[in-house]
């Protein structure tokens, strides 16, 4: 064991600053939101639908959620429904929280991916109210009432979309990060009718980036799919 | 046994949990009370930081902590250890001094309840620097230069037969021409991050983005000053690497750091215009290749002078000319140079076929112009120089079949139709080019063990630290396991990913399936023994009282006598009357064992079409017939997809990729992906991949030589030679842009 790799309480630091310079600077953020961090507990006894993320997080004030204000400050939380895979769930959180943050830090969804937070690759990609958007550009508090689809609401308990199988046999993947954004926005595609010709396939696919280069697999799957899929589930 | 070529074709085992979102990536570990990490980055690339200002930021709502290397506690920097593992590219520790290296060094680091609140916190952190006037090119860095004798273990600078006198032969036909690569990222769609937890002041776990688990826990037990087993690193799956995820970088570090600091786990998601400085790029590249010949096309040298970048933190080089000029084509004379400049940029790292892939763009586009030059045809010049030796240790390369390669890939592309003159092919008003390139990429290997657990139901677990980067790890793993166990492919679980289990290397260098096979192989032996112990104690087994040496697995879920195979008996009913649930077995880490009698390196040739519309030259690859020589295919399906992947990403660079970075300044421009152009699917034709050749089993027991990075080499070449078809122009500076082509 070494001295220097000693546990460092943030009210007791090293004396890196004898001059007491730093005191002023408050580097070790303020002492009050560490403390009320620190002790907030999971569990809740809220009557609303919370996603366990949320719950445990608590820093939106899960535990006492505030009455929604009546119009949303900069800094502050709104209230807002979101209807994901069929099931509803109340959130009160930062109006610049972004629909992909919303399902991925909040609501522990994380099937839908970061790949840029710019809606430049893709990996974002989820189904809103049936049409293909990118989930980083979204905020969550303006999709009241949307219905959402993600990846994990695509198939029908055991049984595969028929994209998501045809992924699998043509290997319409590799590392699979891309691979959620991917076929939501397949299964958009083959309901918007844009899968006539492999190129028209590959040209409104393009906004789905691939970086292990899957992307020949990947037509070859939304080709097997276009000739199975009974039309998306919940989209 | 008769092995193969080929391997099954078998689905990814993985592909339910990918395809469902259920695939945990590292930062997507639900962790209890989980705060989030935003870096703030230098804007001058070298200087000084004389002051930080975080009041305003210290004022908003969550903000916990903000480090600096004011307040940061010092990293420990332990003493190089024999044989301890882990890999640094950037060799220094963040936030422990007020130096700036490079354009984009984190200098704060803010942590807060909300991404939205650190975010916004770490805009608000005001630095103030003394800037120094950075070194950015290799002109300002010429009195920095040096020649490294070696990269590791490798010798760079090789020198065989005399070069110059051929050089000045004026009967010997001759190229000299200098080759240009940019900066490229690897971008993978996964941005590296950690989340960081500690249990107490001495155990941290950390869910990190790896190519390295045994890596990192090293290195982060090393600078936190821990006992290695109080850290672990997990890491189920990466969303892709292609090299820079392989060395620690500065946010894992701060990610420890701050989660020490602030008493909180803490996440960290690199940013995308982060992963352009802070997890490395390929370095850029001037090559300038010698080629003299006879006129029937006999090389009687080749000259392979290469300059590339590293930065001030840190020493890799990018070894072009000894990774494809060292190897590929016999002649009497090869001379091999390095020079690495330091400047200030960004440390760069690994990327596919690091040095494999820059050389061979470099050497197979001298090639084609030889042939140009020779009035031969790019194949028969090829075939003319094959080197059936090493052309500098002078062993003999194993299982080399690179001429059917060639054969294939020829027939399969239709090759013999191609006119020979350049701008002499069309397809209505599009100009159509035809090129052609040698692929080449090493065998590598590591070391690694294995653990299985193999259970009274016929079932079996096998473990090993190693990893699966969407390379198809898991299911040629557990296709291994399967064929070395003796069990049915459906009763195996491959589990990989936890420094909790034996050693696996770096997965890198296209080493992991031969390497870990070997450990999988070495296992099921060890299992076998430890059956045969049990049978041979066993008065009801059929190999009662026999020498367990004489017995070995004799068909799938049987050991037996090696001598008379009607003697056997069932994994299953041996421990079932040993009234055993379960075997452990597990295999000791050993250094590789080394043949330096023969050579063993991979090889492969790639055929492509591009079309080009001449009024506004935009270059489509329209077609791509690729041949591999990798040794065995242990996995079908997901090795095809590695070469695709490879071929895609060399469209990239041929055509597109480049990180730009401002003259004055040394700031990275192109930080994005709509500034930083990847091949997207519009971009893509179909590849047309076939493998051929034999199992290598003069190189391991699995037969397998790697197949990751091979298909990036050489594919540039094909497409800028088949560029050069279409056109008659000759671009030597990549990328190959339209205005380049007007």
């Amino acid at each position: 064991m070494n001295e220097d790799s000693e546990p460092l309480d943030p009210g007791d630091l090293p004396d890196i600053d004898p001059a007491g310079a730093l005191d002023d600077l408050l580097l070790f953020g303020n002492p009050e939101t560490r403390r009320r961090f620190l002790k907030q507990v999971a569990g809740t006894s809220a009557a609303i639908t919370l996603g366990p993320a949320l719950m445990r997080m608590g820093s939106a004030g899960a535990a006492e959620v505030p009455a929604p204000p009546a119009n949303v400050a900069s800094v502050g939380t709104a209230a807002v429904h979101l209807k994901i895979n069929g099931k509803v769930h109340a959130l009160e959180i930062d109006p610049r929280v972004t629909l992909l943050d919303a399902l991925r830090e909040r609501l522990n969804l994380t099937g839908s991916k970061k790949g840029c937070d710019h809606g430049q690759c893709g990996a974002c990609t989820v189904l809103v109210n049936g049409r293909r958007i990118n989930s980083c550009l979204s905020f969550a508090v303006t999709h009241e009432g949307d219905e959402i689809t993600t990846i994990e609401g695509l198939a029908n308990g055991e049984e595969l979309h028929p994209v998501q199988a045809a992924f699998i046999e043509h290997d319409g993947f590799q590392c699979g990060y891309c691979t959620p954004g991917q076929i939501c926005s397949a299964v958009a595609l083959l309901k918007e009718g844009h899968a006539k010709t492999d190129s028209e396939i590959r040209e409104w696919m393009s906004g789905n980036l691939c970086r292990c280069g899957a992307y020949p697999n990947i037509v070859a799957a939304i080709k097997e799919a276009q000739g199975k899929s009974g039309g998306p589930k919940g989209a | 046994m008769s092995v193969t070529l080929m391997g099954p074709a078998r689905n990814r085992v993985d592909g339910r949990l990918k395809v469902t979102g259920a695939a945990k990536y590292s930062v997507e570990f639900e962790v209890p009370k989980c705060a989030y990490g935003w870096t703030v980055e230098s804007n001058i690339a070298k200087g000084k930081i004389t002051t930080i200002d975080t009041k305003a930021a210290q004022a908003l709502p969550g903000v916990l902590a903000i480090l600096t290397h004011l307040n940061t506690p010092k990293f420990k920097t332990a003493p190089k250890k024999e044989g301890a593992s882990g890999i640094r590219s950037e060799e220094r520790f963040p936030l422990n001094d007020d130096d700036v290296h490079y354009a984009g060094q984190y200098v704060a680091l803010v942590v807060s309840e909300t991404i939205e609140q650190a975010r916004h916190a770490a805009s608000l952190v005001r630095v103030s620097y003394a800037p120094e006037e950075p070194l950015l090119t290799m002109e300002a860095a010429e009195h920095k230069a040096e020649k490294p004798k070696k990269n590791n273990d490798e010798h760079v600078q090789i020198k065989k037969g005399d070069v110059e006198a051929a050089l000045k032969d004026a009967s010997l036909v001759k190229i000299e021409q200098t080759y240009i690569t940019p900066t490229e990222t690897h971008n993978p769609i996964e941005m590296s991050g950690t989340i960081a937890v500690w249990e107490g002041d001495q155990k941290l776990t950390l869910y990190d983005a790896t190519q390295f688990v045994k890596g990192v826990q090293n290195i982060l037990a090393n600078a936190f000053g821990l006992e290695i087993e109080n850290v672990r690193i997990i890491c189920p799956f990466v969303g892709g690497a292609f090299g820079c995820k392989g060395a620690v970088w500065m946010h894992v570090f701060l990610a420890a750091m701050a989660a020490k600091v602030a008493g909180v786990p803490v996440k960290m998601h690199v940013t995308r215009r982060n992963m352009f400085v802070g997890t490395g790029h390929r370095t850029p590249t001037r090559q300038t290749l010698s080629l003299a010949a006879t006129r029937d096309g006999k090389l009687q040298a080749i000259q392979h002078v290469s300059e590339t970048l590293t930065s001030m933190v840190g020493k890799f080089t990018e070894s072009c000319g000894a990774r494809s000029t060292g190897l590929m084509y016999e002649s009497p004379a090869i001379r091999v140079e390095e020079t690495v400049y330091p400047v200030n940029v960004a440390t760069p790292t690994f990327m596919r076929a690091p040095g494999e892939c820059p050389g061979t763009y470099a050497l197979e586009c001298a090639m084609d112009e030889l042939a140009i030059a020779l009035k031969m045809d790019p194949v028969a010049l090829r075939l003319a120089n094959h080197a059936d030796n090493h052309p500098t240790k002078n062993v003999p390369f194993s299982a080399k079949h690179l001429k059917e390669a060639y054969q294939l890939g020829a027939d399969k592309f239709g090759w013999s139709k191609r006119n020979r003159d350049p701008g002499s092919m069309r397809d209505g008003d599009l100009l159509v080019g035809w090129g052609m390139a040698t692929a080449t990429y090493p065998a590598h290997k590591m070391s690694a063990a294995a653990k299985v657990q193999l259970r009274v139901n016929g079932t079996a677990t096998v473990q090993c630290a190693t990893h699966d980067l969407g390379t198809g790890a898991y299911t040629a793993f557990t296709q291994i396991s399967s064929e070395q166990l003796g069990l049915p492919f459906e009763n195996v679980t491959f589990e990989l990913g936890k420094s909790d289990f034996p050693f696996g290397p770096v997965a890198g260098g296209s080493n992991s399936t031969g390497t870990v096979g070997t450990a999988i192989h070495e296992v099921a032996g060890l299992l076998h023994k430890a059956l045969a112990e049990l049978a041979v104690k066993d008065s009801k087994s059929p190999l009662f009282n026999l020498k367990t040496d004489d017995i070995a697995m004799i068909a799938p879920g049987r050991i037996g006598l090696k001598a008379d195979s009607a003697k056997a008996d069932a994994y299953v009913d041996i421990l079932k009357r040993a009234g055993k649930d379960s075997i452990d077995v597990q295999s000791e880490r050993k250094p590789p064992e080394e043949n330096k009698k023969q050579a063993f390196q991979s090889w492969g040739a790639h055929f492509c079409e591009v079309k080009i519309d001449p009024i506004l030259p935009r270059v489509q690859v329209t077609r791509v017939v690729s041949v591999m020589n990798c040794g065995r295919v242990v996995s079908a399906k997901t090795a095809r997809s590695q070469i695709i992947g490879g071929v895609v990403m060399g469209i990239g660079m041929a055509l597109t990729e480049e990180t730009y970075y401002d003259p004055p300044t040394g700031l990275p421009v192109t930080r994005n992906l709509a500034d930083y152009h990847v091949p997207t699917n519009a971009d893509v034709p179909e590849i047309d991949v076939a493998f051929v050749g034999e199992p290598d089993f003069a190189f391991n027991p699995i037969g397998a030589r790697g197949m990751g990075e091979i298909g990036i080499t050489g594919i540039t070449a094909a497409i800028a030679n088949a560029v050069y078809h279409a056109t008659g122009k000759r671009i030597r500076d990549l990328p190959i842009t339209p205005d380049k082509l007007i």
